[in-house]
């Protein structure tokens, strides 16, 4: 059976149209980047509400200040790259610093959403950036449902957001209309507590199939999305570390700064276990389709398998 | 032709940000005198004529905006804030010092009046764009006020906003270039080649004016004239000197950022016309 798509991007879209029907402080603000979301319809029914900047994200960043300073709620969806690198300075001074609610949505994330465009179109560092930057809240939906429902979620919180989505060729992971709580983990699947996979994203589905995989074969994993990296909830993932005792984080993001780096350091601060992080091992990607590079790059469902039976084998 | 006594309001107003300047540079230890110094007339022009504000309701959404792009020239926008009355002039004197709602660069959220968090050089158009396209937005009349130096038009951001400004038609938004000819490492013309400037901004579809940045009316008859123009932003290249009002701090860049002594301070006061 193949899987069904559902797209992130049009998510994102999706749920910016459904905010804009009920609230007049939405704004779109684009980098020429309108139609990397088939955001037309957004663009028809609001036209004065879309701000083009054309290609200059910090331009976009810094306005988008201005905007949200005189009380709206700009959205700006880009290349996650171009947003947290290149704009990364009017994103912390400018927004996160003063809390602006200003809202990021980062397309192209890890070497799935960036594929065959290569190296400079896949975003592997954008959350370890983030991280970093104090006040921000970080979403990373699995699916294009739940990207509609993280921007529905992202609307009053206070300070900036980012939304992490992707190529718009995502497997749907929960069903539609699935809510998205910010702030807390979810698990999605308990065969047992032998392991705990976490994990975010488009990398869900493999995970669950791993979880399967290994169940098949007598190990019971519980299967944990972490879909809020910042705040993590700290609470819940002890919780399931100090039932499993080891666990494999697995992230289309470098092993550095994203989720793994995370629960490594929550693992190191209050309930220790042992951890394995699957991800780019601290390596750039390259040209190729989606699924053929998380398998090359260390997230097969084969090596999250793996992965677990490492670790339960350190288990003291 | 404008009131004489307009401008002797204004003459006044400007001698008293400039002594706060110094009062502050001296008592605090710390802090940039002469660039504050050369957008100190643009400044109080802006805070005691021409900016439609309310210290009574500092959040009310129909004011005027002002963004000191150049954010190390605080010093002159926090004596206009105090002596307008958004807080206590004497707490000036806590400037850069912990616990203090007066940061070495401007932060809004601590301080009232302040409409824009600035420091880092090169971004306060893009901020001041955004201001001005919400007022378009939400169908407001304020206008957006920005003040840049001249030499963080070296950074590209300026002219990214330059070009989207222009072509938005954002007519409610002014900026003043304090042209005093100056950065850290010498003259722009040296370290950056700046110039043309005017011709820069005309390009990007801008009305662009040049004028005296220390003539109040100059100054006020080129606002009028942004207001008039209602299709495209307005940049008013103001040449200016930098550390103007203080003798010894003209033509000599060290005073960028450096502390006066007891005399300096003393002479500096006494040629402000204050008490020492």
């Amino acid at each position: 059976m193949s899987a069904e798509m559902v797209s992130t991007r049009i998510g994102f879209r999706d749920g910016l149209v459904a905010l804009a029907e009920k609230r007049d402080d939405i704004v779109f603000v684009s980098t020429d980047s309108l139609k990397v979301v088939k955001g037309e319809p957004f663009l028809q029914r609001w036209p004065d509400r879309v701000i083009e900047v054309g290609i200059a994200e910090a331009n976009g960043v810094a306005l988008s200040a201005g905007l949200a300073s005189a009380g709206l709620r700009p959205y700006l969806c880009t290349y996650a790259g171009f947003l947290t690198m290149r704009a990364c300075e009017q994103m912390r001074t400018f927004v996160a610093y003063p809390r602006m609610k200003v809202r990021f949505v980062g397309v192209n994330a890890g070497v799935f959403g960036g594929n065959r465009e290569g190296v400079s179109h896949q975003f592997i560092e954008d959350i370890g950036i983030l991280r970093s930057i104090p006040g921000f809240t970080i979403l990373c939906p699995a699916d294009g449902d739940q990207a509609k429902q993280a921007v529905l979620a992202s609307v009053d919180i206070e300070g900036p957001v980012y939304i992490r989505i992707g190529s718009g060729r995502e497997e749907r992971v929960f069903p539609d209309g699935t809510p998205f709580e910010i702030g807390k983990i979810r698990v999605m699947k308990e065969y047992g507590s032998d392991v705990a996979l976490f994990c975010h994203g488009f990398v869900t589905n493999r995970v669950l199939k791993a979880a399967e995989e290994l169940s098949r074969a007598g190990i019971g994993a519980t299967v944990v999305e972490a879909h809020t990296i910042k705040p993590l909830d700290v609470e819940g993932v002890s919780a399931v570390l100090a039932r499993c005792g080891c666990a494999v984080s697995v992230e289309d993001h470098n092993i550095f700064g994203g989720l793994g780096s995370a629960i490594a350091e929550v693992i190191a601060e209050s309930q220790p276990a042992v951890l394995a992080r699957l991800g780019l091992q601290d390596r750039y990607g390259e040209s190729g389709y989606s699924d053929q590079l998380l398998d090359k790059y260390g997230m097969s469902v084969q090596a999250i398998a793996e992965a677990a039976r490492a670790v339960i084998s350190k288990k003291r | 032709m404008i009131d004489k006594e307009r401008i002797r309001l204004l003459e006044e107003r400007a001698r008293q940000t400039r002594r706060d300047i110094v009062e502050m540079v001296y008592r605090t230890g710390d802090g940039h005198p002469s660039p504050s110094m050369s957008a100190a007339d643009i400044i109080t022009t802006l805070y005691f004529d021409l900016l439609n504000i309310d210290p009574a309701r500092p959040d009310w959404e129909g004011r005027d905006r002002f963004v000191l792009s150049k954010g190390h020239a605080c010093p002159a926008l926090y004596s206009a804030l105090a002596r307008k009355g958004y807080f206590p002039p004497e707490e000036l004197l806590t400037l850069r010092f912990m616990d203090s709602h007066l940061q070495g660069h401007p932060y809004a959220p601590k301080t009232l009046g302040l409409d824009a968090t600035t420091g880092s050089l090169g971004n306060g158009v893009s901020v001041g764009l955004g201001m001005a396209l919400a007022a378009r937005i939400k169908k407001l009349d304020y206008r957006v006020y920005v003040v840049t130096g001249d030499g963080e038009l070296g950074e590209g951001l300026i002219w990214e906003a330059a070009m989207c400004a222009g072509h938005q038609k954002a007519s409610n938004l002014t900026v003043f270039v304090d042209n005093n000819n100056y950065q850290s490492g010498g003259t722009v013309g040296d370290v950056t080649g700046v110039y043309p400037i005017e011709d820069k901004w005309r390009s990007f579809g801008w009305n662009t004016l040049s004028i005296d940045g220390h003539d109040f009316s100059q100054i006020l008859e080129a606002t009028e004239n942004a207001k008039s123009v209602t299709d495209r932003p307005t940049a008013i290249v103001a040449k200016t000197v930098k550390g103007k009002g203080v003798s010894f701090m003209i033509g000599d860049n060290s005073w960028h950022k450096r502390v006066y002594t007891a005399e300096e301070y003393a002479q500096a006061m006494r040629e402000l016309g204050g008490e020492q």
